[in-house]
């Protein structure tokens, strides 16, 4: 708490506010990202959660300004980052804080390397593109790189095929990490490895993220995953922020019926319950959402008042964020 | 104790590779009664979805033998294996490959039928419609291509293809990895509705630990293709025995956030499973390794139906 009061009067690390991304194919606009905003802090973590194409990578794209423009086209919203507005920067100035002061955990560690370079040059590349030193001190640097991933350094001149799918997520992480980033965007980095390799995974990244203040955000649809990681979470659902808080508000109370649908869906650990609890129905169709809140027509409380434009994002408790018709309504009475 | 519906002894399931024989599957051995749904869990490339394929006969077993109903069909000629595929069948990974992309719903639920040459059209037809109905696939879906519906839908259609011959014995490979939660648990309570209905017996081959202990009875816990831990499910979440499951199992990130397990973290990576030495393959990552493991390891019944395969599972238990 005490670090929230001190912030209060400053700027915050890094501001999203009213992010709207569009993605326009054959002039039919896709709503990927409507509105979002947040904050995250220096050292904090925040987790995006969400299900397959509700927009979270289209969010950490954006931060980065890697978006494929076209398709994509960024609507509204700025983006602020250490005192800059990212949004307005030109192409150049981008340049220079990818990679250096903003750097992303790619997915998937099958494609995010380049099978033809050795995985040594590929980070010895980011060290050399961003400081001036010389080929043999990045080349030193990048070996370190590899040794605090838990790869020998002697590996360096080895290419992305000779490694296991664990130590190549280790090797995308070590290269994230090269220029000691100030704002780590992970996208679903222990998604694609075994849960034995996740837990060797996850430690490395948070150790190396005390050690450096890191602020990361954490795009995942592992609540587990969150649970262990975050201090912060967003729930997004079809491009919207629909509820955030601290992890302990998402946890213990969860409110919004779809954040409430996500925890019973899962299967528990130590629960014996016969039938697990769905969702019903299916994440609505990016092009063609729904007026209103765009999980009514899952939601088993909708009314005809969540068909209304827009729905407001209610603040439950200082810094809890949900946005739903009817909370407002079991307020009232 | 009544016949068990599938029984495997000693299976096992080499690949000639360029240096040697890759040991997909090495002595593997486990019952599966009638109804019953056998979990079987493992890290990728432990040999989990080759034992299901293996018993199915997609692919041949090098060694050991495969029983259905208390009849050895190991070997089965080209006939008999045509008999036996109506009794036995999978339901695959991912919905989004393993349809034919040029085929509408009821043409994939259709050829398994028609295969058969047992049944007139309209029996056919009425065969699909029911099928359809059963897992949950919309009749206005019946011409629709797989393209045309997400993933959830393709994988309900995969699952009334497998059903399609009233099959006994289904392996369900990794069924809902490729799937959301939210849709996920749409598919984990069909295939345990299905399974009330139609008293089938699952073989569920999945990485995804509370997924298996949700669904399974038993659970077979495999590592480089050697079983080496089975246990009545709950149990073993309970109790693990083996340090392989201990680990695997505090490996799972618990969504409780104020009870943060311990973690045991493993060093190290899965070694290679070509010409493997004998003794515990597990040696080289376990803490409790000791010269002793370089032997050859088997299961052991250590408490009431529950099988260990490590040969200091007693001393490091405590039991």
């Amino acid at each position: 708490m005490e670090h929230k009061i001190e912030q209060k009067n400053q700027e915050h690390f890094l501001e999203v506010k009213d992010l709207t991304v569009y993605y326009t194919v054959s002039k039919v606009d896709t709503k990927a990202v409507n509105g979002v905003s947040f904050t995250l802090e220096k050292g904090q973590t925040l987790g995006l959660v969400g299900e397959t194409g509700a927009g979270k990578t289209t969010i950490a794209k954006a931060i980065l300004g890697i978006l494929p423009v076209p398709p994509a086209r960024l609507i509204n919203g700025s983006i602020r980052f250490d005192g800059q507005t990212l949004t307005e920067l030109p192409e150049s100035e981008m340049l220079k804080i990818r990679g250096d002061k903003i750097a992303m955990i790619f997915q998937d560690p099958m494609t995010a390397l380049n099978p033809v370079i050795t995985v040594g040059d590929q980070i010895s590349e980011v060290i050399s593109l961003h400081n001036s030193v010389s080929k043999a001190e990045a080349k030193k640097q990048a070996g370190e790189m590899l040794e605090m991933v838990g790869i020998p350094a002697s590996r360096y001149g080895e290419y992305p095929h000779q490694f296991s799918g664990g130590m190549k997520q280790r090797v995308v992480i070590a290269m994230a990490l090269a220029c000691d980033p100030d704002l780590l965007l992970a996208d679903e980095p222990t998604t694609a490895l075994d849960v034995t390799i996740q837990a060797q995974v996850l430690d490395m990244i948070r150790n190396l993220q005390q050690k450096n203040n890191t602020s990361m955000i954490l795009i995942t649809h592992d609540l587990g995953v969150v649970a262990q990681t975050c201090d912060n979470v967003a729930v997004v659902y079809a491009g919207e922020i629909i509820e955030s808080g601290t992890k302990e508000d998402i946890f213990d109370h969860p409110t919004h019926p779809y954040t409430v649908g996500l925890f019973g869906a899962i299967p528990k650990l130590d629960d014996d319950e016969e039938w697990l609890h769905p969702i019903e129905g299916l994440p609505p169709d990016p092009p063609q959402l729904p007026e209103g809140c765009a999980f009514s027509p899952r939601c088993p409380y909708a009314g005809p008042e969540c068909r209304q434009c827009s729905i407001p994002n209610t603040e439950l408790t200082p810094g809890h964020f949900c946005r739903c018709v009817k909370l407002e309504k079991k307020e009232e009475q | 104790m009544s016949t068990p519906c599938i029984e495997v002894k000693n299976l096992q399931k080499y690949f000639k590779v360029r240096n040697g024989f890759l040991h997909a599957t090495d002595d593997v051995s486990f019952k599966i009664e009638k109804g019953k749904t056998m979990g079987i869990v493992g890290e990728s490339g432990c040999g989990k979805s080759t034992l299901g394929r293996t018993i199915i006969h997609m692919h041949e077993s090098t060694g050991g033998q495969i029983f259905y109903n208390g009849e050895d069909v190991t070997k089965v000629s080209h006939h008999g294996l045509k008999e036996l595929r109506t009794h036995m069948q999978m339901v695959f990974q991912d919905p989004y490959s393993s349809l034919n992309p040029r085929f509408t719903v009821e043409q994939t639920i259709r050829e398994p039928l028609q295969l058969t040459h047992k049944y007139t059209k309209a029996q056919i037809d009425d065969e699909v419609t029911q099928l359809m109905e059963l897992c949950g696939v919309e009749e206005r879906l019946r011409l629709a291509y797989p393209h045309e519906m997400d993933g959830g839908r393709r994988q309900r259609v995969g699952i009334a293809r497998a059903l399609a011959l009233n099959p006994e014995f289904v392996v369900c490979d990794e069924p809902v990895s490729a799937l959301d939660v939210s849709i996920q648990a749409q598919v984990l309570n069909l295939l345990k509705e299905l399974q009330q209905k139609r008293g089938l017996t699952y073989m569920f081959v999945t990485h995804d630990l509370s997924v298996v202990r949700h669904i399974s009875n038993n659970i077979g816990v495999m590592y480089l293709g050697q079983m080496v831990e089975t246990s009545e499910s709950k149990e073993l979440f309970v109790q693990p025995l083996h340090p392989y499951t201990k680990a695997l199992l505090s490996a799972i990130p618990s969504t409780d956030i104020h009870n943060q397990h311990e973690r045991i973290i493993l060093k190290g990576e899965i070694t290679s499973p070509i010409n493997p030495k004998p003794g515990c393959r597990f040696a080289a990552r376990c803490p409790y390794a000791t010269p002793e493991c370089s032997k050859p390891q088997h299961l052991e019944e250590i408490l009431p139906n529950h099988f260990v395969s490590c040969h200091r599972c007693k001393e490091i238990n405590n039991l």
